[in-house]
């Protein structure tokens, strides 16, 4: 009796162990083995056969009030795909696509692929919206699918669209960043895509660490810029502007906040819209702020004073003898006007942009000490978070022969990028100290957690006192000789400097007759809230920067004056007693 | 000779382990249940934020181009005139005003 119960006891239990046994096994089939093709079956009832929906994280601009305004998010609506091996009437089909499409089907394109009968899935239209998507997919025409679409979009179209950058599939069948921040911080925006499809089993028992605690929440999420949009659009429409006028061959610009190297807003034209690049030119694609070197010209002067003033090479009260053209190592040097001034003080120098009085300072300097100084501000790449950012060529500086300190005191023969050039001028309004140029500001993680982008040390290169001089100079320059003066503005102090290079020849030597404008200013001059930079390359029909710039630099100042309600710095007359 | 006693337990024990393995079994079905409705949700509320924030980034179009559109107006055009002149006046206490 006793045997028997216990025989009948381990046969139940054997019982319950092979079925145990059983799920366990079916679970791991159809959990590990075949579970991507289970989540595949289970994508095609609302997607496309080529994969999961797509995923990605947001770009956001940042308004003044802190507010988060996307630059770059996700849209989702519906795509076409046709089945030709189960399509019966074409002809119904298009016109039925037509109506609802939002872009138009090309009919030669249609039809074509409705006669490749050995293929079941070819795409014919995409980005329909979610009414148009069902209005389609209620008609039930056989041999068309109506799926979900999910892409990338870019609310402010060509808004800043050369930093926020591109997705596309590139060399590889995978979208991801390839320009901009989309690139540079692709690791943080891409998604994996296995959300929807958490896999509990086989995560709980394959990797319960991951399970309870995600690495990929510490690693995705959507990154905040420090750029402004509005300042942005008024930046991108004078931009526009300068361009359409002086028919030049590329303009761009900076606006920065020189305290912590914050851009507010950036942009070169020409460029593109992010949503339709069709017809976009490569080249457009890439960013030539950070990647294209540039002769500056004469807003290096500033930085060459600040040089001699730091190193005690020059005073304030210092003069030189200007004979209007000068030889050194051959080649002559001679001022924009070919004219001389006798004997000519710093302050005129900047005024009138006097290209031997930097020369001389160069002289005075000397070339360890210019190197020294040059070199701190353009030998390093800024490290801004964009990819493919290229370094200054000095290489005229590596060289004994004199010539190529006294050019380069002006801003010719050695070229720059345009964020390296704001970098070092920043360092006039920030008491010496170049800040690190930089974009983002923070990362929100899909965790919850903001991770805050901390902007790297800036690097002094001069003393408080010698930036202090020039900028004192600089307000000179606004006050009393840019325009004439008219261009001052009563209740703040600006300081600026214009710039103009001849362009290089390919084969070497430079245009007589061909020029790159700069411009560049900070104000409140001793309390600096921004600092701007802008450039027009190859203006026609103009050959100096303060006729190209001086007026869109101005009315920038005067929007940002009244959008960030910067104080007034100097003393007005006021009609209250 | 002895008399021996035979214990009985209140309930058969294939009863009870039946029962058990009905219990487990019942537990599995219930979980992966929840398993499945917590991943029907999480999708349903994924594809729900994605749809609102689809609907944010149009919106958000909305507000580029009128941002662009106030940018471009020209105000001279339009016979607005620049103000002919701007005289700052000292903040005064908030006592002042009573």
């Amino acid at each position: 009796m006793r045997a028997q119960f216990r025989f009948r006891i381990r046969l139940i239990f054997l019982g319950i162990i092979a079925i145990a046994l059983l799920i366990v096994v079916r679970l791991y089939f159809v959990q590990i083995v075949h579970g991507d093709d289970y989540a595949l079956k289970a994508d095609r009832q609302f997607t496309s056969s080529a994969g999961g929906l797509f995923d990605r994280g947001s770009i956001y601009f940042t308004r003044k009030d802190g507010t988060l305004i996307s630059a770059a998010t996700l849209e989702t609506g519906f795509l076409v795909a046709l089945n030709p091996q189960t399509l019966t009437n074409a002809d119904t089909a298009y016109a039925a696509i037509q109506k609802v499409a939002s872009t138009s089907v090309d009919r030669e394109t249609f039809f074509a692929a409705s006669r490749k009968t050995n293929q079941v899935y070819i795409e014919v239209a995409h980005h329909l919206s979610d009414a148009a998507g069902h209005a389609l997919a209620t008609q039930k025409i056989p041999g068309i699918q109506v799926l979900r679409e999910r892409w990338r979009s870019y609310p402010g179209d060509t808004l800043a669209s050369q930093a926020v950058g591109i997705v596309s599939f590139g060399s590889t069948d995978t979208l991801s960043g390839r320009t901009g921040l989309e690139a540079y911080y692709e690791a943080t925006l891409s998604r994996t895509g296995d959300a929807a499809y958490k896999n509990f089993f086989a995560t709980l028992f394959s990797n319960a660490g991951d399970f309870l605690v995600d690495a990929k929440n510490a690693r995705e999420g959507n990154v905040v810029t420090t750029i402004e949009p509005a300042v942005e659009t008024r930046l991108a429409s004078d931009l526009a502007a300068v361009q359409a006028k002086y028919h030049s061959k590329e303009t761009g610009g900076i606006i920065m906040d020189p305290a912590t190297g914050a851009i507010i807003a950036l942009g070169s034209v020409p460029t593109y819209d992010s949503n339709d690049l069709s017809s976009v030119r490569p080249s457009v694609l890439g960013n030539p702020l950070v990647e294209h070197v540039y002769e500056f010209g004469s807003i290096m002067k500033p930085l060459t004073m600040a040089s001699g003033l730091d190193a005690g090479a020059i005073t304030t009260n210092s003069t030189y003898k200007d004979t209007g053209c000068i030889t050194v190592d051959t080649y002559t040097i001679c001022n924009f006007d070919l004219k001389a001034r006798g004997t000519a003080t710093m302050q005129q120098i900047l005024s009138q942009s006097l290209n031997l009085g930097v020369a001389w300072i160069a002289t005075q300097l000397g070339q360890e000490k210019f190197r020294t100084y040059f070199t701190s501000l353009f030998g390093q790449k800024t490290g801004i978070d964009l990819p493919s950012e290229t370094g200054g060529l000095l290489g005229n500086l590596s060289k004994p022969q004199q010539i190529g300190y006294d050019t380069a005191a002006f801003g010719q023969g050695i070229a720059i990028t345009p964020v390296q050039m704001v970098r070092a001028l920043s360092a006039l309004a920030n008491g010496g100290a170049m800040t690190n140029p930089h974009l983002v500001s923070a990362i929100k993680l899909d965790s919850g957690v903001t991770r805050a982008i901390e902007a790297k040390d800036s690097v002094p290169v001069f003393s408080s006192r010698a930036t202090e001089e020039v900028s004192t100079m600089l307000t000179y320059v606004v006050d009393h000789d840019l325009a004439h003066g008219k261009d001052t503005i009563p209740s703040m102090s600006v300081a600026a400097k214009t710039g103009t290079a001849q362009l290089t020849k390919p084969g070497g030597g430079y245009y007589k007759d061909r020029y790159f404008h700069s411009f560049f200013g900070y104000f409140p001059s001793y309390a600096p809230r921004f600092i701007i930079l802008l450039y027009t390359n190859d203006p026609q029909g103009v050959q100096y920067a303060s006729e190209t710039l001086t007026s869109t630099f101005m009315d920038l100042t005067q929007f940002l004056i009244e959008y960030y309600h910067v104080p007034p710095d100097r003393a007005v007359t006021s009609t209250n007693p | 000779m002895s008399k021996t006693t035979v214990m009985r337990l209140p309930v058969s024990p294939i009863k009870a382990l039946l029962g058990g393995a009905l219990l487990l079994m019942l537990t599995y079905v219930a979980l992966i249940a929840m398993v499945m409705n917590y991943a029907a949700l999480t999708v349903g509320f994924a594809q729900s934020v994605r749809n609102d924030e689809a609907k944010i980034a149009s919106l958000e179009a909305t507000y580029f181009s009128m941002l662009s559109e106030v940018t471009k107006t020209d105000y001279a055009a339009r016979g607005y005139a620049k103000p002919i002149a701007q005289v700052f006046v000292p903040s005064a206490p908030a006592t002042a005003l009573r």
